[in-house]
């Protein structure tokens, strides 16, 4: 059995990304933009129901919402960064695949949705009743598994080698990472394309690379 | 493409910071894309070891066992580590794995990568010997179907080879491992590599007539439906024909030893096989290392293998620009770019 105090480090990660992507929303009031709020809230929106998520799968007492509500919130998100990866594609080709700045998302919602339908309750505790939540936060102590878990190495897989990426371009010569890339063709004109503060893109991508680790750690340990 | 010459010229993480966004968002070379695959492969060993099973007694008893066979020179300290391990489990087994995870962080941020890729090296070291058993290749056991001479080792040979120095060699360098060590030493550490694999292949105990189905039926057992399928139906192939699946491997080891001695396109022929074998030996010798059992510890040699086969891949000397875009200007040829 994983010792709590992991489980528990891990979900205080997740609460301190989910605290920023809260910061980072706040700061930028997306919904004061006439153009294109959706897309510059989107990943931010994306980190912060994702951490959340994981916190409450990480530890008990951090539950917030039932297995199927974050089932069909995953479901949407999803599909969401799917169209997005499309459109980024059309632009781009399909490099927008392994450098846009959508398909790493696309990835950690797919990753997401998946640790919640292909959970398992833990047979020897049986079902508490709520869905496959259950089970999930079970699978954590070694109790509940993943069905399809080649599925679940190929996205550990994924998520490690986006999370290397990020790293590798977070501390290359223009410190900028690809996440400004997004900023810039959101952006509202009168202010910096890379923002400051929280704002500033390696606070994201910061939070992507930890949720990333995060991510394919709940993964295989749940296989 | 024309970033890509530069860093050829000079690695990106002596650049100086500030360079331009444009250069963040630059391709990295060969040799950091092959870093990178390696910090990957920590950082997914880090992972792996904070599973349930490395926080049991599994774990530790999983540990003495390397011990059987070897000298007693290199058993006593495997035991003596084993036992320790057993006594201090959740806190030993949370740095080991904490150590993993740095590291592959560590090789990943360009500014901390000499000093991971050393840290690696000394880790890798100490894990072959307490964690492996030296690979188990004084036990007259090891086989490159299942693992030998160790993953762990095969880490600390790609950190020597990916190292980010670059010696005085033809640009571009033949091949990535080639600007670190200089070819010479590069192709013998190839060539010492795939030659004892070979060895370990013909070894009394790997060419019995049984011994390769034992070892792969012997796989399967909590692996997926699928995977343990495709084992059995691998084990049966080769059952009763150990001595001529090990030939058959032998001779295929030895092809790709000396391949990277061969003219470029003759050693990319060897390279590819060297892939293929790799990837034979991680589906039906090491069933994906057998992660999808949640007790593994790395993904096993064959991704290693394969990776070292990249670091081998010849560089592409110079691109001439398209025939049907340009036509073939006779003082042009030269000015091509460099792809390292």
């Amino acid at each position: 059995m994983i010792p709590s105090w992991i489980l528990g480090i891990f979900a205080a990660i997740m609460i301190v990304v989910a605290a920023v992507s809260a910061a980072r929303l706040v700061a930028a009031r997306p919904w004061q933009h006439r153009t294109r709020p959706a897309a510059l809230a989107d990943i931010d929106v994306a980190h912060l129901l994702m951490a959340i998520a994981m916190a409450g799968m990480l530890v008990l007492g951090l539950r917030t919402l039932p297995g199927g509500a974050w089932e069909v919130v995953f479901g949407v998100m999803t599909a969401w960064f799917a169209y997005r990866v499309v459109r980024d594609a059309q632009v781009s080709g399909v490099r927008a695949l392994a450098g846009g700045h959508c398909a790493p998302h696309l990835i950690h919602a797919g990753a997401m949705l998946y640790m919640f339908v292909a959970v398992s309750a833990p047979a020897a505790h049986g079902s508490d009743g709520t869905g496959g939540m259950g089970g999930g936060m079970s699978g954590m102590s070694g109790m509940g598994t993943l069905s399809l878990p080649f599925l679940s190495f190929l996205f550990a897989l994924a998520l490690v080698g986006y999370s290397i990426w990020d790293l590798d371009q977070l501390s290359g010569p223009g410190v900028t990472g690809h996440y400004s890339v997004a900023v810039a063709h959101v952006a509202p004109a009168s202010g910096p394309a890379d923002g400051t503060g929280v704002l500033t893109p390696w606070v994201a991508t910061g939070g992507r690379i930890a949720m990333g680790v995060t991510m394919a750690f709940m993964l295989l340990i749940m296989i | 493409m024309s970033e890509i010459a530069a860093a050829g010229v000079r690695p990106e993480w002596r650049s100086r910071p500030g360079a331009g966004a444009e250069a963040a968002r630059a391709v990295p070379d060969a040799r950091r894309l092959l870093q990178l695959v390696l910090a990957g492969l920590w950082l997914l060993d880090g992972v792996l070891q904070y599973q349930a099973f490395m926080f049991s007694r599994g774990f530790s008893d999983m540990l003495a066992g390397t011990a059987s066979g070897n000298p007693g020179v290199v058993a006593s300290p495997i035991t003596w580590d084993a036992a320790l391990v057993g006594h201090h489990l959740v806190l030993l087994n949370a740095i080991f794995a904490t150590i993993q995870l740095l590291l592959g962080i560590g090789i990943a941020w360009r500014p901390t990568v000499r000093v991971a890729l050393a840290a690696s090296i000394a880790w890798s070291l100490g894990v072959w010997w307490f964690g492996e058993g030296l690979g188990m290749v004084l036990t007259g056991n090891a086989s490159p179907v299942n693992g030998a001479p160790g993953a762990v080792i095969l880490y600390a040979l790609l950190a020597v080879l990916l190292w980010p120095a670059d010696r005085p060699v033809p640009f571009p360098a033949p091949f990535a491992t080639a600007r670190a060590l200089g070819v010479p030493v590069a192709r013998a550490l190839w060539l010492v590599l795939w030659l004892s694999l070979a060895y370990f292949a013909l070894l009394p105990g790997n060419r019995a007539p049984q011994a390769l189905h034992d070892m792969i039926a012997g796989l399967t057992d909590g692996e997926p439906g699928w995977l343990a399928a495709l084992g059995r139906g691998a084990a049966s192939t080769v059952a009763h024909q150990g001595l001529a699946a090990s030939t058959v491997l032998a001779v295929a080891l030895v092809i790709v030893a000396v391949g990277v001695y061969l003219p470029a396109p003759a050693a990319r022929g060897a390279l590819v096989l060297a892939i293929v074998v790799a990837a034979v030996i991680w589906v039906f010798g090491e069933a994906f290392g057998e992660i999808m059992t949640g007790g593994a510890t790395d993904p096993s040699s064959g991704p290693l293998l394969a990776l070292l086969a990249l670091a081998y891949w010849p560089a592409r000397a110079v691109v001439t620009p398209p025939a049907r875009l340009v036509p073939p200007p006779v003082a042009a040829v030269g000015k091509g770019t460099a792809a390292s």
